[in-house]
């Protein structure tokens, strides 16, 4: 691929020692964003929206997701550590939530702080970006950062009705600071880091789509610290050590399909798992489904409990969350929210640095800026998507044949790559007419030329 | 560029064919988001109309830099009364039709929404040939 501006960087890699080049990954991206090079699969950073998919179907392992180093958060006198519910959900309820905390101060952490603090104020703020814009009748969740990647690479024309409002974590990261700081910490000495369930959330900290400052420091992968976790709870009953458990049960819920439809209350709908997003998506697109209000979407199945990092089953962690909901049974929020709140200059601040100025599209489609190149080059697409025998065997590289006429045309690859083609020998044609019958012509490369 | 595609009478199941195709290559050549949307509506119902209405029959497009041009040609009963068929909510439909979910007489309004030239000929009992135009610029 020629030389490309890169817009989006991304946290998944794959461990070219265990990738075996078996293509699983390639033909389940949505986006098309996996090649086979080298015998390898190798991202397309452009293309790739971090939705995980590929690192959930490998069969080797091969691909993981670089996380900051868990060290690192000695660099810092506070060091706070922001729990998403999801990452309570992967314990057993016989644990109870300020066990778990206790194990978390005692790795390292000086305070824990649920992320889902602020996921009502965020839902405030979606309420008064929506009464802002009268003009937009679609308003999609900008809470799954895989969404809103997919949607500026695939569905470019609905980048407008994302709601341009950042992620609970950042407010959450922004609250927790603020706090520190009001107790006479300096912004130097206080270290956030967020216990991520996905390598989407990675990189809406990373490469985020808002030019606005972060206040988080460094990204945990949920796994990591779910293993380190449970063997300490396994190990000995720990000495609980009371910490100001203030979420409603509404708030436990928030990660899960439904959860920020719960808290928002008007119109809406709620669209999880990648298939249905997709769908969901392209009918919007098409204006096949009148969608009025908020929809909320999430990548994956079950939403955040089905994240990557997510240790335990999704359906398990699902019921585990609930279950925490009703006993906890706290329909209403308790009294410790945050002061500052109450002061509306500080809330005209933080609405700021909760927006989001703009999201770009990106389109993955696009074959050239000059329109009457891009005319050509499709025209061109068409022939050899013809020309190729249209059983998306993958052996070429690419996820289909429809794949590897538009690398074929952008100068990607070549029509020799497809095994089809170019076949010399009688025993070769032999053996795929054994396969294909005569669906699918034999022919060299000099004749497909002539054509 | 060209293309052609065949539509089936009552083939509901593959209704949708030809306009995601043609959305599909429209997003290849970079058309601007608002006039995909517009081309791709006005194409669905005017391949619907013809599964519904008609016999089937075929769709050609001719897409240059300027604009993209879809004639919708069908075997059909044709349309005895133009005026009446293009008002909003006007419909013979029949009831398989509606089950389908379609039949609300908002097809021909919404094509004439969606386009910058729409032209449609119709002779009774020999079929309806819809020509839409949609400017990118
Ligand atoms: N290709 C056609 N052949 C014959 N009659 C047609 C054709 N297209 C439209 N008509 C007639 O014009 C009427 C109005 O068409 P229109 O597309 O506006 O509405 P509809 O198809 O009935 O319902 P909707 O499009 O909302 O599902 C149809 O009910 C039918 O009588
Ligand atoms: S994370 Fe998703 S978009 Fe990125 S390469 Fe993997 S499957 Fe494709
Ligand atoms: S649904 Fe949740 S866990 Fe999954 S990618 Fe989106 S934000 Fe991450
Ligand atoms: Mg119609």
């Amino acid at each position: 691929m020629a030389a490309q501006e890169t817009f989006f960087g991304h946290s998944l890699k794959v461990d070219k020692s265990r990738c075996l080049g078996c293509t699983t990954c390639m033909r389940s991206c949505p986006t098309g964003a996996i090649r086979i090079r080298g015998g390898k699969a190798v991202v397309y950073d452009n293309k790739c929206v971090d939705c995980g998919n590929c690192m959930k179907v490998c069969p080797h392992k091969a691909i993981y997701i670089q996380q900051d180093d868990f060290a690192l958060i000695h660099n810092y006198e506070y060091r706070v550590c922001l729990v998403p519910t999801t990452f309570i959900g992967q314990f057993e309820e016989k644990f109870r939530t300020r066990e778990i905390y206790a194990c978390l101060k005692k790795l390292g952490f000086t305070h824990i702080y649920e992320v889902e603090h602020e996921v009502e104020y965020v839902v405030e703020l979606y309420k008064k970006y929506i009464a802002k814009h009268p003009e937009i009748r679609t308003f999609i969740s900008p809470y799954c950062p895989a969404v809103i990647r997919l949607i500026q690479v695939r569905f470019p024309s609905l980048v407008d009705n994302i709601i341009r409002v950042r992620a609970p974590f950042e407010l959450a990261a922004h609250i927790m600071t603020n706090r520190l700081m009001d107790e006479g910490a300096s912004r130097e000495s206080i270290g956030v880091f967020y216990v991520t369930p996905c390598a989407a959330k990675i990189a809406a900290v990373k490469y985020p789509v808002s030019n606005k400052e972060t206040m988080i420091t460094g990204v945990i992968n949920m796994d990591f610290l779910f293993n380190k976790v449970q063997l300490m709870l396994r190990e000995s009953k720990k000495d609980a050590e009371a910490i100001n458990h203030s979420l409603t049960s509404r708030d436990i819920l928030w990660p899960l399909p439904g959860g920020e439809a719960s808290l928002f209350r008007g119109s809406h709908y709620a669209v999880d798992g990648l298939q249905n997003v997709l769908n969901f998506l392209e009918r919007l697109e098409d204006e096949t489904v009148d969608a009025r209000g908020l929809v909320e979407m999430r990548i994956c199945d079950q939403g955040c409990v089905g994240g990557v990092l997510a240790t335990n089953n999704r359906f398990v962690a699902r019921k585990r969350l609930e279950d925490r909901a009703r006993l906890l049974d706290q329909p209403d929020r308790p009294l410790n929210r945050y002061t500052r709140y109450n002061n509306p200059e500080f809330c005209k601040w933080i609405d700021e640095q909760m927006e989001i100025d703009e999201i770009t599209p990106h389109s993955i489609y696009k074959l050239d800026d000059n329109f009457a190149e891009a005319i050509k080059m499709a025209e061109r697409m068409k022939k050899i998507e013809k020309a190729l025998p249209g059983v998306n065997c993958s052996a070429c590289g690419a996820p289909s044949c429809a794949a590897l006429a538009e690398d074929i045309v952008r100068g990607d690859a070549d029509i020799s790559s497809c095994m089809f083609i170019n076949r010399h020998s009688q025993a070769s044609e032999d053996a795929i007419r054994n396969i294909w019958g005569d669906r699918i012509k034999t022919r060299t490369i000099n004749q497909d030329k002539s054509e | 560029m060209h293309y052609t595609f065949d539509i089936e009478r009552g083939n509901f199941t593959d209704a949708g064919q030809a306009s995601s195709s043609v959305k599909r290559t429209l997003k290849h050549l970079g058309v601007a988001p608002a006039n995909i949307k517009r081309t791709v509506v006005a194409l669905f119902e005017a391949e619907i109309n013809a599964i519904a209405h008609a016999y089937g029959g075929t769709i050609d497009v001719d897409i240059d830099d300027q604009k993209i041009v879809m004639v919708v040609a069908d075997k059909g009963p044709g349309i005895p009364n133009l005026d009446l068929a293009m008002q909003e909510g006007w419909s013979t439909a029949s009831a398989e039709v509606r089950e389908m979910g379609y039949g609300a007489g908002m097809g021909l309004p919404n094509i004439k929404k969606n386009t910058d030239d729409l032209k449609i000929e119709s002779t009774v009992g020999v079929g309806t040939t819809v020509t839409m135009t949609v400017f990118f610029a």
